[in-house]
């Protein structure tokens, strides 16, 4: 029991784990609860510190880990006192002790932490139902589907179960056509759930997916590509019809994600580039998500056409949205761009007509995000509408997102150094540049 | 060396004031004083001007300066490798930013002072700036590409404004179409690295003369292509964006809403970045003819389709864009023709001269509404009769001169005007601009005397071979190796039945042109068959509709998105 007690990984699993439990003691006073859980992600990321040296650690290094404590801070930071907003927060700590679990863990991914993660954000979607009918079964469906190749994964054979593996990881880490899950986390869960998930279930996906590409056959790999450039493609083109916010940015992350499924899929190994795009594409989800939480809680969840002229009425919104969508553009000096040219930079790349369709993607990106800054911040402003600017909360969460977003551009390779790796990925990383 | 990093660093400092003390500024803005923090930023605006005057000294005496803060083998080891390499090329731009955006600075402070964004224009004004001179001293391709898009969106900071729905449509518009550039850039540079392993432009020159290398453009089909070729053109397409190339050239006309001294910095500053890229890469230009026989073309017709919109816009901003356009186009024809440093010259010349004709526009529109006839209508000056000696006149300074200058060049001043191309166009240039210039005026003044005559002759002459000596000054200066030069024209240089004929083909335009505004003048009739004049009624209509090339991009994006919600609505079901 004190193995267990005084173990790294059980330690860092245990403290929001606990603390989302005894957090259940302050649940008649909501204001009490949210600097309870503030104190508890900030106590997991300094726990997590503490123990970087014992830890076994991600092939990906700890940057990835550290993030995700960061994520559920920032995430609740903003947040106003709303008894609806309780459970979110509970569930934010005990998603962060799985999570961290799930990454951590790496002997045996399949036993605990991961079904869990899946179990609890299938159950979550399923018990809001916000997102629309389509979304519902898509969503609970992929995650049925990925318990079903969790357990598969568990007891078949080598080639089955890490086929079966990989399909889990493509869920977690949005693959077309296994993004509804996704999808509906975003699109459908409430308060700062969907912002703390943008960023945690790819990480799991991409820690998940980093154990098994070495390993995978070329027959898969190919298909992963085509699934890549496809799933580019079609959450590019999803993103670009949408009028609803949520929706638009749930799939501009899925076509981001695809183009990193795609780098994936050809180097077949960790690459610092490809944590750096990961975490960018991931923090800028979730400073966006985080962005329009702020319009939501003031003026309910408005279509893009319902709502415009809010850099005049809220200039420092206005600021922290532009600065956003600026990064999400993969404009320099933020992570955004650090990572994507990092990995198209890569000598380990083997480049091909396939760039085409990843620099449309990307090129797509531009539009569909500017005409969103666009609609939102210009033109004229409703009458009817008693405009607030963000409150000092809500600024000092974007204001991190983006200091962050820029630290990593500015110095990508500062904060991905690969950690323990195995021999296996040590020779991809010795040719490579950005680890000189 | 170190120093230099302040002129860049001042800039942005500026910035940073700029903005800590806007709420003082908005306030001392209303007053009637300058502030004093006004003065301050402008000094440090100046103090670039001069850091600039001082590097270009330093660069012409010692050599190039080169710092990098990043290890040279590893040039996207970082994220951002930040390094400077400024010789000849690189100092000549940081001047002619920091002079033109300084004297835009001292012409803003009180032309702008009434206005809502007064603060975030002196901002954005000192970040372009800052963008401007990382960019032309950037030691890689990585950093200039670094820039490169800060400047694209600095771009679309700069023409918008949010209360405005014009020009929140030309941001769009503008942001959009150098996205789709940068996005081309950005493949360009990307085939760089994969190619060559370097983003160093001294090393990637190297390694490109060294190893040439093809590139199949579909497996199994035979279709090859040089891959200097394929870069080149890749980057060259970055650079028809920021230049306004045709077909890439209508965000310039869509952000005409802007202030005025924006249009000044777009017009005499940013649009130069297109030249500047293809000169900083003029050794890795000068590997593929092909290229830069595309590169005449595309800068052939940009010139033609500028001028030609330009002459049918009834607006003073407009037609100055237009005119900006066709500038463009000749500046990147000239690089086309291998003559990199005549561009140089070209785009200087043409900012300065851009950049004064623009602040002073505002005065002229100011006039225009308070006095109705302003501009002067100039038939009430026509002479009613035909003079037999301004035709002449003319005739010598269409056909005699050009021939004297370039025989004399040639055989007097050594300089190879019959091997090069590029310089025949720039004096043909210099020739049909001073000589028209001088023609009309005589026209105007309806002056018939040998007085008048022999000193407008005497004049062209001046000016020609004036600018003839500066260019060449100037290419020797930016180039000094002549065999660098030599071999960029040769790599440029057309079939000589080709050239010829382009060159007598536009100066028999030229002189028909003539020969029929004259003959309008003064009143006579000149025989034009129906179907020329059916021609020239719908052509007049398709270059004062811009042809028509905003509407076809409109449709292409509506037509774009249709399809996109077709494939939603009929796949909704069906996928995620």
């Amino acid at each position: 029991m004190i193995r267990i007690l005084t173990d790294p990984l059980w330690m860092l699993v245990g403290v929001p784990v606990v603390g989302a439990a005894l957090g259940l003691l302050l649940w008649s006073k909501p204001g009490m609860l949210k600097v309870w859980a503030l104190l508890v992600s900030m106590a997991s990321l300094l726990l997590l510190m503490g123990m970087s040296g014992r830890l076994s650690g991600p092939v990906e290094g700890m940057a990835l880990l550290y993030l995700l404590p960061v994520a559920a801070f920032l995430s609740l930071l903003g947040q106003p006192v709303h008894q609806v907003a309780r459970v979110p927060w509970v569930m934010t700590l005990l998603l962060l002790g799985v999570g961290l679990g799930a990454i951590v863990s790496q002997d045996q991914p399949g036993v605990i932490f991961l079904p869990s993660v899946l179990g609890l954000v299938g159950l979550l979607v399923h018990r809001y139902r916000t997102s629309t009918r389509s979304q519902l079964i898509w969503g609970i469906g992929t995650y049925s589907l990925g318990m079903g190749c969790l357990f598969v994964s568990l007891v078949a054979a080598s080639p089955i179960s890490s086929v079966a593996l990989l399909l889990t990881y493509a869920i977690l880490l949005p693959l077309f056509p296994f993004h509804g899950g996704y999808v509906a986390a975003l699109a459908g869960l409430p308060g700062n759930l969907p912002v703390f998930l943008a960023l945690l279930l790819p990480s799991i996906g991409f820690h998940g997916l980093l154990t098994l590409l070495p390993d995978t056959p070329g027959g898969v790999v190919q298909a992963l590509v085509i699934l890549a450039l496809f799933g580019a493609l079609y959450g590019s083109l999803k993103a670009l019809v949408q009028c609803k916010v949520i929706d638009l940015l749930a799939y501009a992350s899925t076509a981001f994600f695809a183009i990193l499924w795609w780098y994936l899929a050809l180097t077949r190994g960790y690459t610092p580039q490809a944590a750096v795009y990961l975490s960018a594409v991931a923090l800028v989800t979730a400073g966006l998500l985080l962005a329009w939480r702020a319009v939501q809680v003031r003026y309910g969840d408005v279509d893009l056409s319902a709502i415009s002229g809010l850099a005049r009425s809220m200039p420092r919104f206005a600021a922290g949205l532009a600065l956003l969508v600026l990064a999400a553009m993969g404009l320099p000096p933020f992570g955004l761009f650090s990572g994507f040219i990092g990995m198209l930079l890569d000598p380990s790349l083997a480049l091909s007509g396939t760039l085409l369709v990843i620099l449309i993607a990307w090129l797509t990106a531009s539009w569909y995000f500017l005409d969103l800054m666009q609609r939102i911040l210009f033109g004229r402003p409703r009458p009817d509408i008693r405009y607030e600017d963000l409150r000092h909360t809500e600024i000092a969460s974007l204001l991190m997102i983006l200091m962050i977003l820029l630290s990593i551009g500015v110095a990508p390779s500062r904060f991905f150094e690969p950690g323990m790796p195995d021999p296996a990925y040590r020779t991809a990383m010795e040719s490579d540049p950005w680890s000189k | 060396m170190y120093y230099l990093i302040l002129l860049p660093a001042s800039v942005l400092l500026a910035a940073v004031v700029i903005w800590g003390t806007k709420r003082n500024l908005r306030e001392w803005s209303a007053g009637v004083r300058v502030p004093a923090v006004v003065i301050a930023l402008l000094a440090m605006l100046v103090a670039a001007f001069l850091g600039s005057l001082a590097t270009l000294v330093a660069v012409s005496s010692h050599g190039p300066i080169t710092m990098r803060f990043y290890d040279p083998p590893s040039v996207t080891a970082l994220g951002i490798p930040i390094g400077f390499y400024i010789d000849r090329l690189s100092a000549v731009m940081m001047v002619l930013i920091s002079g033109v955006t300084s004297i835009i600075y001292l012409f803003s402070i009180r032309y702008m002072q009434q206005e809502h964004g007064y603060c975030r224009f002196l901002v954005l004004l000192s970040l372009t700036t800052f963008v401007l001179l990382g960019m032309v001293s950037s030691s890689n391709l990585l950093m200039l590409f670094v820039f490169w898009q800060l400047l694209t969106w600095l771009l679309y900071l700069l023409a918008h404004n949010y209360a405005h729905a014009g020009t929140i449509e030309g941001a769009f518009k503008t942001f959009t179409m150098l996205r789709l550039a940068d996005v081309t850039f950005l493949a360009g540079i990307v085939l760089t690295n994969a190619l060559y392993g370097t983003l160093e432009f001294q090393t990637l020159f190297a390694r490109a003369a060294d190893m040439p290398i093809t590139l199949s453009l579909w497996p199994g089909s035979g279709l090859e292509i040089n891959a200097v070729t394929a870069v080149t053109l890749l980057i060259f397409i970055g650079a028809m964006g920021k230049s306004a190339q045709f077909p890439l050239h209508m965000w310039l006309p869509g952000s005409l809403y802007a202030p005025t001294p924006v249009h000044a910095l777009l017009h005499a500053g940013i649009i130069n970045a297109g030249g500047f890229l293809l000169n900083r890469l003029a050794p890795l230009y000068g590997l593929s003819p092909a290229t830069l026989h595309v590169v005449f073309v595309i800068g052939a017709i940009t010139a033609i389709l500028g001028a030609c919109m330009m002459l049918t816009q009834n607006d003073i901003k407009k037609t100055l864009g237009y005119s900006t356009i066709g500038q463009m186009g000749y500046m990147i024809m000239e690089c086309g023709l291998g003559a990199f440093a005549l561009a140089v010259f070209h785009l200087i010349a043409h900012g300065l001269f851009k950049a004064t004709v623009f602040l002073n526009c505002g005065n002229v529109i100011h006039n225009a509404r308070q006095e109705m006839k302003f501009p002067h209508v100039d038939q009430i000056a026509e002479p009613a009769a035909f003079s037999l000696l301004t035709w002449l006149t003319g005739f010598i300074a269409t056909l005699v001169l050009p021939l004297g200058i370039l025989l004399a060049a040639n055989g007097i001043l050594h300089i190879p005007l019959l091997g090069s191309q590029g310089t025949v166009i720039f004096l043909f240039f210099a020739w049909v601009t001073s000589s028209q210039a001088i023609l009309t005026l005589t026209r105007l003044r309806a002056v018939a005397s040998w007085k008048v005559a022999v000193a407008m002759l005497l004049t062209l002459l001046l000016v020609v071979f004036t600018y003839l000596l500066a260019a060449e000054s100037f290419t020797h200066y930016l180039y000094p190796a002549p065999d660098e030069v030599a071999r960029y024209f040769k790599a440029a240089a057309l079939p000589g039945w080709l050239f010829d004929g382009i060159v007598v083909a536009t100066t028999l335009l030229i002189i028909m042109g003539w020969v029929y505004i004259y003959a309008h003048a003064h009143e006579r009739t000149i025989r034009i068959p129906a179907w020329a004049e059916m021609l020239r009624a719908r052509l007049y209509v398709l270059f004062m509709n811009r042809l028509y090339v905003d509407v076809v991009y409109h449709r292409l994006g509506q037509g774009l998105m249709r399809v996109a919600h077709c494939l939603d609505k009929r796949y909704a079901g069906w996928l995620p």
